[in-house]
């Protein structure tokens, strides 16, 4: 970790958790994230406030005394003795009972579903079974607190979401307390209870996966998780004005008529129809064109140019399969949305909600 | 002008290009594609050549091994015989010296890597540039003045009226013979290989990722327990090389012996030096080297049979 | 002087034969004098020497008055003595012309090389004549080396340390409080001949029996003493780090004339005398050989002497030379026939037959 002076990587990142939660981080590179997580572990000393694990300030505790299992970015394995060694090694530093060791090593390899593999080296294991090895190691000495800093980044798409499951499975047969550490979103709305949003070293948003989605508290976050259309213009009694287009649309709070806002449209809340249609149940309504489209598999991607928004690239997704071939690019159509799915937010300055859960 | 589109224009290649293809063709024709499953021999012939040649000097040496030196013409005598070689297994003093030598490299091997060890740690862990350059500078300094003139430095430094008895003398404590011994001269052979084993090990302890260090923390391990169970075992290849280089370095080693050893504390080279150049017993010298060259080669052997080849990173797996 | 090789015979006279050459006046001719029938001039003579002093002294004798005498440039190469001996003889052995025209060098390492048959015989030299008996390697024949002055292996003190006056005997180095403070060759060279006396056996059972030499060494060792080279006693004595040494007489004269309060006897038992000379490889070119030993005989002549060996302080193989400065007298500079009573000279034959041996004792005595 390296900071330039006077930049704070994590600025007023305070947050609680409750015990047997699985929190995520989410946050592009850079967003502090992984910060947060040195110091909950104790590798690095915060300039200022607190870090208390069930009740307990352990700010003046060393990492090794402090009771957080840690799966590492690169997971950080040791590579001269084999997967059992590595999970009994946090129990030989504890001074657990000997006796009582093999066991316990024997159970979280079950628990990780490595129980054959016991006397494999780490250069003998997959990249998944090495993953399931950093885990068993991290809880098998029963941590209060279970730090992911990152652990899938490396993985091809398919072990990652595998491996995601298999973290929420874990968890939730342990019930340890999680905090999880990631800049994929879906891995955040996948794994977690909650989820924090943290940009610039501040958390932009604190809430379960569910209202991270649906209720963004600001733009940021609208961006970051999902595909949103993002439409710039000035607050209205109805929403928004897009040059001289109304736009039904929700302000997150309320505004004064003229004020610079930035409106986010859900990718899949946004309807589509032929021209002519009229969308029933759309507040707004707007002619466009088809100017791209893009296939997905699961679903189709269509990029819409409308002279009624001008300069917003409106993106749709469409998750019909029989419907895939309705439009060719070029084609004249129709689109809309409900006022409730334009979340409208005050342009310029993030409107964090800070680290209370909402 | 015209929009045709013909032949005349052909692509223009620079010059550069040109040459390259020629000297490819010249190549083609001295080194025929056929014999490309040769070129990595070709390019090691050099090397292969010289080799020969160091093991022809070997060889002459160990002809010269067998013959015992005529005092009357002060030429080899023709028979061949084992002589040399008894001569020096007899000898309390050749037995005295190769203990000596033999004894000096392992501790010379142990202080080093005692010392080698945190510095090449700091080296490559320190997050400050300007420490590491400044690490490095001091590390690689002693490397220009050469050795017999460090040792010199130590003749001037440790001497009876050096400046290390002269601090003494500045707390009361009379002046003491701190040159001359078997001790001097194992000091000054760590200080003489230090950076050798700073610089063999740099890169073992760089190929371990600093995570894994704070992983073991965090699993429970204070910093001794870090160092023991991970760093160390992890730094094993490095640590054995340098351990390896130096044991070799010192065992060979004539300027330290004769500079520091205040002349009663020889080591092998020294005494081949002397049946050479000081005797002209060349027999005498050639037995006594090889006798050198088959405890460097058993140490190595044993060093090998082990910790595995794959110890200096050579085909073995980590 | 204490000769005790008895078997050889020491045939004064063989010279003046071939020196009716037309040369023999070489090392006092004029410039201007030429022959006709001189053999063709090198451009450069090579000669072998010790750096420092020695080559200084040796290029104010020898050399410079030689170039201005004949015209032959003359390149002194300091490579060290037992160096050039391998050189030399692989040169020898393989029928190439050797790396070097004269070597300066010890008349021990100077008579292995002769016994091996690399020296040129040099009995022609005119100036041979003129010179003393020390100028004829003993236990050789004829002059495959000529000895050009001798050289004395003192005992060498610092007065400080013996405030009752200078050492008696050999034995005084005994004393305890000079443990760790005394220094010898490392191959204990110079001191096996003393220590044979004062360890109680006679110089005539040299070297059958050498053991009083050896239980001498030994008393010498449980003093811990320095092991070193020529430089090194005189670094040792600036340095403080010895009181006492058995090195020869240059090295402390040295030391002195360098401002470090020194000075040297001859104890009882006496002192190893021995001498230096200079040789011409064989393999050289007919011309070439000439010219060198036209080298060696003028280096030979009392002019060239009287220069050379101020330098060194050390007495000459000419009658007559006028000793350096406070020299005269000195036990380092014997001249006179009472001035080698306590000196102690043993043929170079038998040295160089035993010296490996001896050495090699020594150090077994020394490294235990």
């Amino acid at each position: 970790m390296e900071f330039s002076p006077g930049v704070r990587a994590v600025d007023n990142a305070s947050f609680d958790l409750q015990a047997g939660r699985f929190l995520t981080v989410l946050g592009p590179s850079g967003s502090g994230k992984t910060t947060l997580l040195h110091m909950i572990a104790g590798f690095l000393k915060p300039s200022g406030g607190e870090i208390a694990i069930n009740g307990r300030p352990v700010d003046a505790v060393a990492p090794h005394r402090r009771s957080v299992g840690m799966v590492f970015q690169k997971l950080a394995l040791f590579p001269h003795m084999t997967a059992a060694e590595n999970v009994a090694f946090p129990l030989k530093m504890r001074r657990w009972d000997p006796r009582g060791i093999p066991a316990r090593v024997a159970e979280f390899l079950d628990l990780v579903r490595l129980g054959g593999y016991r006397d494999r080296r780490i250069h003998e294991l997959s990249g998944g079974q090495q993953q399931r090895v950093a885990i068993a190691r991290a809880l098998v000495f029963e941590p209060e607190l279970l730090l992911l800093d990152e652990p899938l980044a490396a993985l091809d798409r398919k072990l990652r979401e595998e491996m995601q499951l298999e973290f929420r499975r874990i968890q939730k047969e342990l019930h340890v307390t999680t905090i999880n550490v990631t800049h994929d979103q879906r891995e955040a709305l996948v794994v977690s209870d909650e989820i924090i949003v943290m940009e610039g070293g501040v958390i932009q948003q604190y809430a379960p996966p569910l209202a991270i989605y649906r209720q963004p508290a600001n733009a940021f976050v609208a961006g970051f998780v999902g595909v949103s259309t993002f439409l710039d213009g000035v607050a209205s009694p109805a929403g928004m004005r897009v040059g001289g287009t109304d736009c039904a649309g929700r302000q997150a709070l309320p505004l004064a008529e003229g004020t610079p806002v930035r409106g986010a449209l859900r990718a899949e809340q946004i309807s589509l129809g032929p021209a002519g249609d009229m969308l029933a149940g759309c507040d707004t309504v707007l002619p466009g064109r088809i100017a791209d489209m893009i296939f997905e598999g699961e679903r189709l991607l269509y990029i819409i140019d409308s002279d009624a928004l001008p300069g917003a690239e409106i993106r749709i997704y469409h998750h019909d399969p029989t419907g895939f071939d309705l439009f060719e690019a070029g084609a004249a159509i129709r689109f809309g949305w409900q006022a409730q799915d334009l979340k409208i937010f005050k342009t310029g300055r993030k409107e964090p909600t800070g680290g209370v859960l909402q | 002008m015209t929009d045709m589109p013909g032949p005349v224009s052909r692509l223009r290649y620079p010059l550069g290009w040109r040459v390259m293809d020629a000297l490819e063709r010249g190549a083609g024709i001295l080194w025929p594609r056929a014999l490309h499953r040769l070129t990595g021999w070709l390019l090691i012939a050099p090397a292969l050549l010289l080799v020969a040649v160091l093991c022809l000097g070997l060889w002459r040496i160990a002809q010269g091994s067998l013959h015992v030196l005529d005092r009357a013409t002060f030429l080899p005598a023709e028979a061949y015989t084992l002589e040399n070689y008894r001569t020096v297994l007899d000898s309390a003093t050749y037995l005295k010296i190769v203990w000596r030598s033999l004894s000096g490299a392992f501790l010379t091997v142990v202080f080093t890597l005692l010392l080698a060890f945190p510095y090449a740690y700091m080296l490559v862990r320190t997050p400050s540039p300007f420490v590491r350059k400044a690490l490095l500078a001091v590390l690689f300094l002693p490397f220009f003045i050469g050795q017999v003139v460090r040792a010199y430095g130590w003749l001037i430094i440790l001497g009876n009226s050096g400046v290390v008895n002269d601090a003494l003398g500045l707390v009361g404590v009379t002046p003491m013979r701190l040159l001359f011994s078997f001790p001097t001269v194992v000091f000054g052979l760590v200080q003489y290989m230090l950076p050798f084993a700073v610089l063999l090990l740099a890169p073992a302890l760089t190929a371990i990722p600093r995570e894994t260090e704070i992983a073991a923390g965090s699993l429970g391990a204070n910093w001794l327990q870090v160092l023991w169970h991970v760093t160390l075992p992890m730094a094993r290849p490095g640590l054995v090389g340098a351990g390896l280089v130096v044991a070799t370095l010192a065992l060979t080693d004539f300027a330290m012996p004769a500079m520091l050893g205040g002349g009663s504390q020889d080591f092998i080279a020294n005494a081949v030096y002397d049946q050479f150049f000081r005797t002209a017993d060349q027999g005498l010298g050639s037995a006594l080297a090889l006798v050198l060259v088959a405890l460097g080669s058993v140490l190595v052997g044993a060093v090998f049979a082990a910790f595995g080849a794959g110890t200096l990173a050579m085909g073995g797996k980590r | 002087m204490k000769i005790h090789d008895t078997g050889v015979s020491r045939r004064a006279i063989l010279r003046a034969g071939a020196a009716a050459g037309g040369t023999a006046l070489l090392g006092t001719l004029p410039a201007t004098r030429l022959w006709a029938q001189e053999p063709q001039k090198p451009a450069e003579l090579i000669v072998r020497a010790w750096g420092g002093e020695w080559v200084e002294a040796l290029k104010r004798g020898v050399s410079d008055p030689f170039t201005k005498a004949t015209g032959i440039a003359i390149r002194h190469d300091l490579t060290e003595d037992n160096e050039i001996q391998p050189k030399v003889w692989a040169a020898v052995a393989q029928n190439r012309v050797p790396p070097i025209h004269i070597n300066w060098d010890t008349t021990t390492n100077a008579t292995k090389s002769a016994l091996r048959g690399v020296t040129e015989d040099l009995s022609d030299l005119s100036n041979l004549a003129g010179t003393s008996e020390l100028s004829k390697p003993v236990g050789l024949d004829g002059y495959p080396i000529v000895n050009t002055y001798g050289y004395v292996y003192v005992l060498a003190y610092r007065p400080e340390a013996f405030p009752d006056g200078p050492p008696k005997s050999w034995k005084d180095l005994l004393d305890p409080r000079f443990k760790g403070r005394i220094a010898l060759y490392n191959d204990g060279i110079g001191f096996h001949f003393p220590a044979q006396l004062a360890g109680g056996g006679t110089l005539a059972d040299i070297p059958a029996n050498m053991e009083p030499c050896w239980e001498f060494c030994r008393k010498i060792k449980e003093q811990s003493p320095l092991l070193g080279e020529d430089p090194d006693f005189t670094a040792w004595f600036q340095n403080d780090e010895i009181d006492a040494a058995c090195t020869i007489s240059t090295n402390a004269l040295a030391a002195k004339r360098n401002g470090v309060p020194i000075a040297w006897t001859v104890p009882a038992e006496g002192c190893k005398f021995d001498t230096d000379g200079l040789w011409i490889p064989k393999g050289l070119p007919e011309n070439e050989l000439y010219w060198a030993k036209q080298y060696i005989n003028f280096a030979i002549t009392p002019e060239a002497q009287q220069v050379w060996l101020d330098g060194l302080g050390l007495p000459g193989v000419v009658p007559g030379l006028t000793p350096p400065e406070g020299l005269a007298g000195d036990p380092s500079y014997p001249t006179k026939p009472e001035d080698f009573e306590h000196l102690i000279r043993v043929s170079a034959k038998v040295q160089v037959e035993n010296e490996s041996d001896w050495f090699a004792r020594f150090k077994e005595i020394m490294q235990g």
